[in-house]
């Protein structure tokens, strides 16, 4: 693809984006930001049931062009190939920027990313949940753990949780 | 037009030090076949202009364009030249800069122009956003000048920038400092990017002695555009007591929002001896032993 069909084909993602309503079954939504430049995110997973699968992913947001657009390449992929969590956590940042064309995502790494982050951040908490159910945690406990995941998430570029569209509005001021 | 807008005042009429650097949208509207102006529009996201464009602009990205792809630094002169050259800039061309987040890449675009000493440069106040709430015309057309004879002189970087050995200087000598960054960030609580250490600092908090004032304040928020004189004054002056006669460092993160901080006290409030630390918080907060203040 040379740079003005890639430019073409990412300006009509970002302009209609794909799988941007929440799933109203999703097992987890977990909201992302970009502290800087006001890109937000947030990641809709339904798992497949019994299985460590994606079955359906979506991403609801308001941002920078490409990190809409990227979200709503992601998302495309993701409803195709109903991937592992293992492949999700697997799929490198490399490999995302590679998806959405080097030419353009070298110049905005945090743009181009922000939906994988906040979508692996998704999968391990649904991962972590059902662990943890499996173990007989209560609720309540889970809970406190899916806290732990957003403080562990504290210098990775992201903010994740509830803080994050404050987060992402805060350079703005 | 199809909204109804707050009006702004005209900008002959805010009492700048150097009121020939701004331009309204209208006197764009009025300028889009001159063909002695080349509107350039700047972005922080980077397939905006795609969108859609005011009419005959191009597109100069801070990354892309202006970066020197392998060491931490601004291109060259012969790049340089080349890049405006492409976007059709002679001599005797007026470039307005335009764009996103109320002009933050425009005037760092304006700011790293004049490392190369280029003149005739404007910005269009109230930036992409006001053009846009104003109704305007935006096109896809892309946009092929014919190429410019612009010649460019080698990048100066004694005047209007600053590196981190004048910075301690700065620092040692107890001379003014602002940190155009969040509160957040200024604070030392807000710290990121292990996953994109181009961007990241392994420590937060500011430079020892900087001021917070963060970039945004001055821009009016209704309308977008650059506050007048006395308010401007208010903030960098009576409420931050920067000295108008004294030599100012500002900075951020990247040296981008500083840029836009360089801007307002240069032309708008006629400060002389602002420089922008582009090395800014990512060299600074990365630095061994290097002194940082959290309050």
């Amino acid at each position: 693809m040379d740079r003005d069909t890639r430019i073409a084909w990412l300006v009509q993602h970002a302009q209609r984006p794909r799988h941007t309503t929440p799933l109203p079954d999703a097992d987890i939504s977990v909201p992302g930001g970009n502290p800087g430049c006001g890109d937000l995110l947030t990641a809709y997973l339904k798992a497949a049931p019994g299985d460590n699968r994606v079955a359906a992913v979506s991403f609801v947001g308001t941002g920078c062009g490409l990190s809409q657009a990227s979200a709503s390449i992601l998302a495309e992929r993701m409803n195709r190939d109903h991937p592992s969590f293992a492949q999700v956590l697997d799929f490198t940042y490399e490999q995302m920027m590679d998806l959405v064309g080097r030419d353009v995502a070298d110049a905005r790494p945090r743009c181009a990313t922000l939906a994988l982050g906040t979508l692996k951040a998704a999968v391990k908490a649904v991962e972590m949940n059902r662990k943890l159910k499996a173990a007989g945690k209560t609720e309540a406990e889970i809970a406190e753990l899916r806290r732990a995941i957003s403080a562990a998430a504290e210098g990775t570029g992201l903010v994740l949780g509830e803080e994050a569209a404050a987060a992402a509005r805060g350079i703005g001021v | 037009m199809t909204q109804t807008l707050l009006p702004v005042t005209d900008i002959a009429a805010r009492g700048y030090a150097h009121p020939e650097v701004l331009v309204s949208t209208q006197w764009v509207a009025e300028h889009l076949t001159d063909p002695k102006v080349r509107l350039v529009e700047s972005n922080e996201d980077i397939l905006l202009y795609e969108t859609g464009h005011i009419p005959g602009a191009v597109k100069v990205d801070w990354v892309a364009d202006l970066n020197d792809p392998l060491i931490r630094d601004y291109v060259d002169r012969s790049r340089f030249e080349q890049l405006l050259r492409a976007k059709g800039i002679n001599q005797d061309t007026t470039i307005v800069f335009y764009g996103d987040k109320n002009n933050w890449w425009a005037t760092y675009a304006f700011w790293v122009f004049r490392l190369f000493g280029v003149d005739n440069l404007k910005v269009m106040d109230g930036g992409r956003l006001r053009w846009a709430e104003e109704g305007r015309p935006f096109e896809t057309t892309a946009v092929r000048p014919a190429p410019g004879t612009i010649t460019v002189r080698e990048r100066d970087d004694s005047r209007i920038r600053a590196f981190r050995d004048r910075v301690e200087t700065h620092v040692a000598r107890h001379k003014p400092l602002v940190d155009v960054r969040s509160p957040e960030e200024y604070r030392g609580e807000r710290l990121h990017m292990p996953e994109y250490p181009n961007e990241g600092a392994l420590r937060g908090g500011h430079i020892p002695g900087a001021r917070s004032i963060p970039w945004g304040r001055a821009i009016n928020p209704d309308t977008h555009t650059f506050r007048p004189a006395e308010e401007l004054r208010t903030i960098y002056q009576h409420e931050n007591g920067l000295p108008l006669d004294d030599e100012i460092v500002v900075y951020c993160r990247i040296g981008e929002r500083s840029s836009h901080t360089w801007f307002a006290l240069t032309y708008l409030l006629g400060y002389n001896r602002v420089r922008n630390y582009d090395g800014s918080w990512t060299e600074w907060g990365n630095q061994v032993r290097a002194l940082i203040e959290k309050p």
